[in-house]
């Protein structure tokens, strides 16, 4: 097996990384660059613990092999905050007390963030329907919604 | 997963010279929401894999002389999202717009919903119903065929007619003429999202000026290994007026069919040969609406 390089934006900084083919997006954001806000849960999909922004929009990045990144613009959890400081999507999920064990979070707060990025006024069911796809065994997904609506509201 | 080669060719040229090259061991990758997890699983040992997502040449929705043209690597996302589809072609919208959560919607491709075949795939029910063609490239040309062709094939996985180091390119179908023909798909299934179809339920009806109906296609998948068609029922709407209630006389003969095809396996067949009813009842329902003739009450 050869080794690849992949060159990819992450968190606004161009990085290249030298990596095995057989690893997935996932592997190489949490072991060969140390992002580990970006979680492995139920690695076939269907958790969304392990969704970082891509090009734009939210993917599980356990779907998607690290050599298919060539190119991307990815974003993790570590490249929201705002000078080390939370910003609007992350303070308004401490406001809302929406956080309890934090595993789902860090997805969550990716895919609020791509939502608000391309409708920073969205409905009620629209925030339902784009947080349809990251599973919380804590909160009951009330307060991750209000979360969210709060944040939009601050837009 | 175990080791393989990686190659992201930059024109379908090249990724088709790869594929025939290493064509004794070879997987394509397009979205990867069913592929990475087979590798992770070892479900799949290929030694080399290349990846189709550079090829933008296969990313399109066209309309051209009547006819819907969509690129293999065009996304579940990008379909739900298309504003022509959405008006003329309901079945395959509402069949993009469900598939699993919006992040698999972002990744996951037509081409590699109609590759996978899977019993449950949403987005082949629509095309089967639709009584679409595809378009498979390699190096020793092109050919053309009925999906129905296609999956009755038994090429590299058994699945379809695909041989390894073939492409699917593309998927076409007649534009529908909405003011005759009406396309309706609902799908049954556990959750909201995230859930692989119970059953996904597809038809095409089309009538004339005093609402006969002259053309009806219906289909169901995860029914049985693929989108499971009802000719019988089809027949006993063409001819007569399209109305709720003789499309409602179409389910005592399904639910036969049902119940004859999954005789093998009589846990699965308790619910499904009750559930496609309720399935259809809907489709029923909105083809009726769409037509402008009848509104049902439930
Ligand atoms: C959590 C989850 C939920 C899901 N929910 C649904 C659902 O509700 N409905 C549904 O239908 N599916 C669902 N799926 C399955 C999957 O997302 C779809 O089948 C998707 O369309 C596959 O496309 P892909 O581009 O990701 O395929 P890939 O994983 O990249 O490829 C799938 C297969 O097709 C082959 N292939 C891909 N593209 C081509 C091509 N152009 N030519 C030849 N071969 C090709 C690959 O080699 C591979 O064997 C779900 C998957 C997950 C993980
Ligand atoms: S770990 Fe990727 S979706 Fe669960
Ligand atoms: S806070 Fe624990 S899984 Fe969501």
């Amino acid at each position: 097996m050869n080794k690849i390089t992949v060159h990819c934006t992450v968190n606004h900084k161009p990085v290249s990384v030298e990596i095995e083919p057989n690893k997935r997006l996932l592997d190489m954001l949490r072991v060969n660059l140390g992002l580990t806000s970006v979680k492995e849960g139920c690695s076939e999909g269907e958790c969304g613990a392990c969704t970082v922004i891509y090009n734009g929009e939210p993917v599980t990045s356990c779907c998607i092999l690290a050599g298919q990144a060539e190119g991307a613009d990815i974003i993790t959890l570590e490249g929201v905050s705002v000078d080390g400081k939370p910003d609007v999507v992350q303070q308004a999920f401490i406001e809302s007390g929406a956080i309890q064990c934090g595993f789902c979070i860090p997805g969550m707060i990716l895919t609020a963030e791509a939502l608000l990025m391309k409708n920073p006024h969205p409905t009620m069911e629209q925030i339902k329907e784009a947080m349809s796809g990251n599973l919380c065994r804590c909160t009951g997904y009330k307060k991750i919604e209000e979360a969210v609506a709060l944040a939009a509201s601050r837009m | 997963m175990r080791p393989f080669d990686f190659y992201a060719p930059a024109t379908v040229v090249e990724a088709l010279e790869l594929m025939h090259q290493h064509k004794e061991n070879v997987a394509v990758i397009a979205g990867g929401t069913d592929l990475v997890l087979e590798l992770n699983e070892r479900k799949a040992n290929p030694a080399v894999v290349i990846d189709l997502k550079k090829l933008k040449e296969l990313d399109y929705i066209r309309v051209e002389e009547g006819v819907v043209r969509i690129g293999a690597l065009t996304t579940h996302a990008a379909i739900a999202a298309d504003r022509q589809i959405e008006k003329y072609v309901r079945v395959l919208h509402e069949a993009c717009r469900q598939v699993g959560s919006p992040q698999i919607r972002n990744l996951g491709t037509i081409g590699g919903n109609l590759a996978q075949s899977s019993v449950a795939g949403d987005g082949l029910a629509a095309c089967v119903t639709l009584d679409a063609d595809v378009t498979l490239r390699s190096v020793r040309g092109e050919r053309r065929m009925k999906l129905d062709e296609f999956l009755a094939g038994e090429g590299a996985t058994r699945r379809n007619i695909l041989a390894a180091d073939e492409l699917l390119t593309e998927v076409s179908f007649a534009l529908p003429d909405i003011r005759h023909t009406a396309t309706a798909f609902y799908k049954l299934a556990k959750r909201k999202s995230l859930a692989i179809s119970v059953i996904g339920g597809g038809m095409v009806a089309t009538v004339d000026d005093n609402g006969i109906c002259t053309y009806a296609r219906m289909r169901a998948g995860a029914l049985g290994r693929y989108p499971m068609p009802f000719p019988t029922c089809e027949a006993h709407l063409v001819g007569k007026k399209l109305t709720y209630a003789t499309m409602l006389e179409t389910l005592p003969i399904m639910h036969d069919q049902v119940l004859e095809a999954n005789k093998s396996r009589p846990w699965s067949v308790f619910y499904k040969k009750e559930s496609v009813q309720g399935v259809f009842k809907k489709v029923f329902a909105d083809v009726l609406h769409q037509l402008g003739l009848e509104e049902v009450q439930e």
